[in-house]
């Protein structure tokens, strides 16, 4: 097993009136990438700021790098993009890069070097002189995105990355995470959009409400979920598939998603004989496609729709 | 370290290149020199030849005496006649001739070469009353004012004195008044401040402190509000403690301050080297605006450093107070009613160092000045006014930097707390376990 680098060990947090995160452990390890998914109000954010240690456990601990010292002393090692975004308004753009370097450590001619460096490869050169205020979101979001990784940190921690950005942006800052994973440095990300997960992460962990549901790697998480799946896309006459998928011989769950669906075929359930029971019927199928679960039926299998309900903060009396 | 120094660089920088920072800076300097200049101008401009009717209505030659005086007073500074008095005979129709004089008082003299500054008015019996009216159009200006009664009383005093038969000449000398020129000793040197330089001076001072401690402090406040309103403060604590975002914020707001007060202080100097020249620049001669050198406070080193040093010690004093104040609401209008304790406490110096004026070795100023809140403005307005011996300064000195040692002590721990908070307004008892928690 890999050296481990950020160690959750039974942490449990409160805030007035509920318990946000509850006897939570993690261990992930050096190299590749690692998502933390759950649903709105899961506890993701409060698990991060936990190992950023910007909010300290009630219970519990945590370790970096194997070492007590907490994610300040050490955040000359690591990158962290919170889930608010926030930058100086009226600073320009260059200039809040290189005083973000400072904080991490480097020097202002390095903190420069690499701050030019990164504007020009996110297409950003035209703007080093502009102030923050005068970026869009989008771009103001790649900003604080190039202030996390300046430093070529270790770990990289950020919540919700690829939140409130449009398909191009998300996918550059994308193809980004995946660069640094790939030179051997460890990406700890947040997120509720499982597509994301599901194509970057090496190792995943679900949270929901506040307690740790599914931990491991992608592909072993999908073969001990099991069962045999079935991907459709309904060309024309998808409607008509409604009996056949009732079929409990055949399938053992469906999730619906309109012109397309996921199936799980029932024990012992054959998916040339769903195939066939399809054409007889008359659907029309652009796909037919046998595959393991996705994130997403896992996700709903294991949260259910009640773990996507957040709990309801009672105040205190 | 080096972390502060980019905090500390960061406030330094980016407030200096502000608009408000240069408008300030500049204005400032032009303030003060408007008030070199501006009081030269009216005073010369204002009290010499003033054309002035004496509407006579009183018996005897009350009226013809008052009008011979007027004439011959002398402006003191230019040497120029300060009225140009007319006298008319008015017995027994005084409101007639006021009547038909009002019209032309007050008019530019442009507008009509018969343009007059005001009317001195003499009732029939102004002599036993004491009782004279002046019409005109600068009753609101003191300075003439009080020249007009000056001038008056002597006249008025020597009438009476010769109506009981006193020889008129012997009267009118006896009623000479008093002419008080006062100057400063320090420390058995005579210096050339005037009376009313040194209350100038420790009013300016005690000015500069309130205005720059509350501008600055609350600029430290509004600054972390900003921080936390736009959560750029997740991202500065993931690396830096909160005390090293404190003292970089507190030491960078400082460093600008003292540029401020640097620039405006040296301005001073400049004006006060060069008045005469600078006072001629606007067509008033050197002569006529030398009076001001008085006016504008010599300040010795000293006093400078005993200023500075209560400055930067009051500075760092009631901004971490208001740093710690921003780190515990949510939006500056929550901040109102936080910031109270500290403008009265504000106040409450500035009162101080002005009740000080009267007596400067007072117990309640040598209670004040070990007191760090108040010693601020108290002390370097003490030592304005007369010497502070060494031990006792040095004690003074003492005591603001163990207040200050406590106060940062103090508020380092709720901004600690409160820079994270957010959401629900943090109360006193809140404040308290946070001060309580390691």
């Amino acid at each position: 097993m890999a050296e481990t680098v950020i160690s959750v060990n039974g942490v449990t947090k409160r805030f007035s009136g509920h318990v946000a995160v509850q006897d939570l452990s993690l261990s992930i390890p050096r190299g590749g990438i690692f998502g933390l998914l759950g649903p709105n109000g899961a506890g993701k954010s409060t698990t991060i700021r936990m190992i950023m240690n910007i909010i300290v456990p009630d219970e519990g601990r945590v370790d970096l790098f194997g070492s007590k010292a907490g994610a300040r002393d050490q955040s000359g090692r690591i990158g962290f993009l919170p889930e608010e975004r926030g930058l100086y308004k009226k600073m320009k753009v260059l200039d809040h890069l290189i005083f973000l370097a400072e904080t991490k450590g480097l020097s202002r001619r390095a903190g420069r070097d690499k701050a030019v460096e990164w504007l020009r490869r996110l297409d950003l050169s035209d703007w080093t002189n502009k102030k923050v205020e005068d970026l869009s979101k989008g771009m103001q979001q790649k900003v604080q995105f190039i202030g996390t990784l300046l430093h070529d940190p270790e770990l990289v921690i950020l919540d919700e990355p690829f939140s409130g950005l449009d398909p191009v942006n998300s996918r550059v800052m994308r193809e980004v995470v995946v660069e640094v994973a790939r030179t051997g440095r460890t990406v700890l990300f947040s997120t509720h959009i499982m597509e994301h997960a599901e194509q970057m992460c090496d190792r995943i962990a679900i949270i929901a409400h506040g307690k740790k549901v599914v931990d491991g790697g992608l592909a072993e998480i999908k073969r001990e979920f099991g069962g045999k799946h079935v991907n459709l896309t309904f060309s024309r006459d998808g409607d008509r598939a409604a009996p056949v998928l009732a079929d409990r011989r055949l399938v053992g769950r469906v999730e619906d998603r309109g012109a397309s669906a996921e199936v799980e075929l029932a024990p012992g359930g054959d998916p040339d004989a769903l195939l066939a029971e399809l054409v007889r019927a008359g659907v029309g199928l652009s796909r037919f496609e046998v595959a393991e679960a996705s994130l997403q039926s896992i996700f709903i299998a294991k949260v259910g729709a009640d773990g996507a309900r957040p709990y309801a903060v009672t105040e205190e009396s | 370290m080096g972390k502060i120094l980019a905090v500390v660089r960061r406030e330094f920088v980016e407030r200096v290149r502000t608009k408000a920072f240069i408008l300030g800076t500049i204005l400032g300097p032009v303030f003060f020199g408007a008030l070199a200049i501006l009081p030269s101008l009216i005073l010369t401009r204002q009290s010499s030849g003033q054309r002035i009717v004496v509407v006579d209505g009183a018996p005897g030659d009350f009226g013809a005496r008052v009008e011979q005086v007027l004439a011959a007073a002398q402006n003191r500074q230019s040497q120029e006649a300060t009225y140009a008095p007319i006298r008319i005979a008015a017995s027994g129709r005084v409101q007639d001739v006021v009547d038909s004089l009002v019209p032309l008082t007050g008019v530019s003299k442009k507008q009509n070469a018969n343009a007059l500054d005001g009317l001195l008015i003499l009732d029939e019996g102004a002599v036993t009353t004491g009782k004279l009216r002046y019409f005109g159009k600068n009753v609101g200006s003191m300075e003439d004012m009080r020249e007009l009664r000056t001038n008056l009383t002597p006249v008025l005093v020597s009438e009476r004195l010769s109506a009981v038969g006193v020889d008129p000449g012997v009267a009118m000398k006896a009623s000479t008044p008093v002419n008080l020129e006062t100057r400063k000793v320090t420390e058995g040197r005579l210096t050339e401040e005037s009376g009313a330089s040194t209350f100038i001076l420790a009013y300016a001072m005690g000015i500069i402190l309130y205005m720059a401690l509350v501008l600055y402090g609350t600029q430290v406040m509004t600054s972390v509000i900003e921080e936390k309103s736009n959560r750029i403060v997740e991202v500065l604590v993931s690396s830096l403690t909160p005390f090293q975002m404190m003292l970089g914020k507190v030491l960078g707001v400082g460093l600008v301050s003292l540029l401020q007060l640097g620039i405006w202080v040296s301005a001073l100097f400049v004006f006060q080297k060069y008045q005469a020249q600078i006072v001629g620049l606007f067509g008033v001669s050197a002569a006529s605006g030398g009076g001001m050198a008085s006016m504008l406070p010599s300040m010795d080193p000293m006093l400078i450093v005993v200023f500075l040093l209560f400055f930067v010690l009051g500075f760092l004093f009631y901004s971490s107070a208001y740093a710690a104040i921003g780190s515990m609401v949510n939006t500056v209008q929550e901040a109102q009613q936080l910031q109270t304790p500290v403008v009265v406490l504000t106040l409450a110096g500035w009162f101080s160092g002005f009740a000080l004026l009267r007596d400067p070795t007072s117990t309640y100023a040598q209670v004040a000045s070990l007191i760090p809140p108040l010693a601020p403005f108290v002390v370097p307005v003490r030592y304005s006014i007369a010497r502070i011996p060494l031990p006792e300064l040095l004690l003074y000195i003492l005591a603001m930097v163990a207040g200050l040692v406590l106060i940062v002590w103090l508020t380092s721990r709720i901004y600690r707390v409160g820079i994270l908070m957010y959401g629900k307004q943090a109360s006193l008892k809140d404040m308290w376990r946070w001060i309580r928690t390691a």
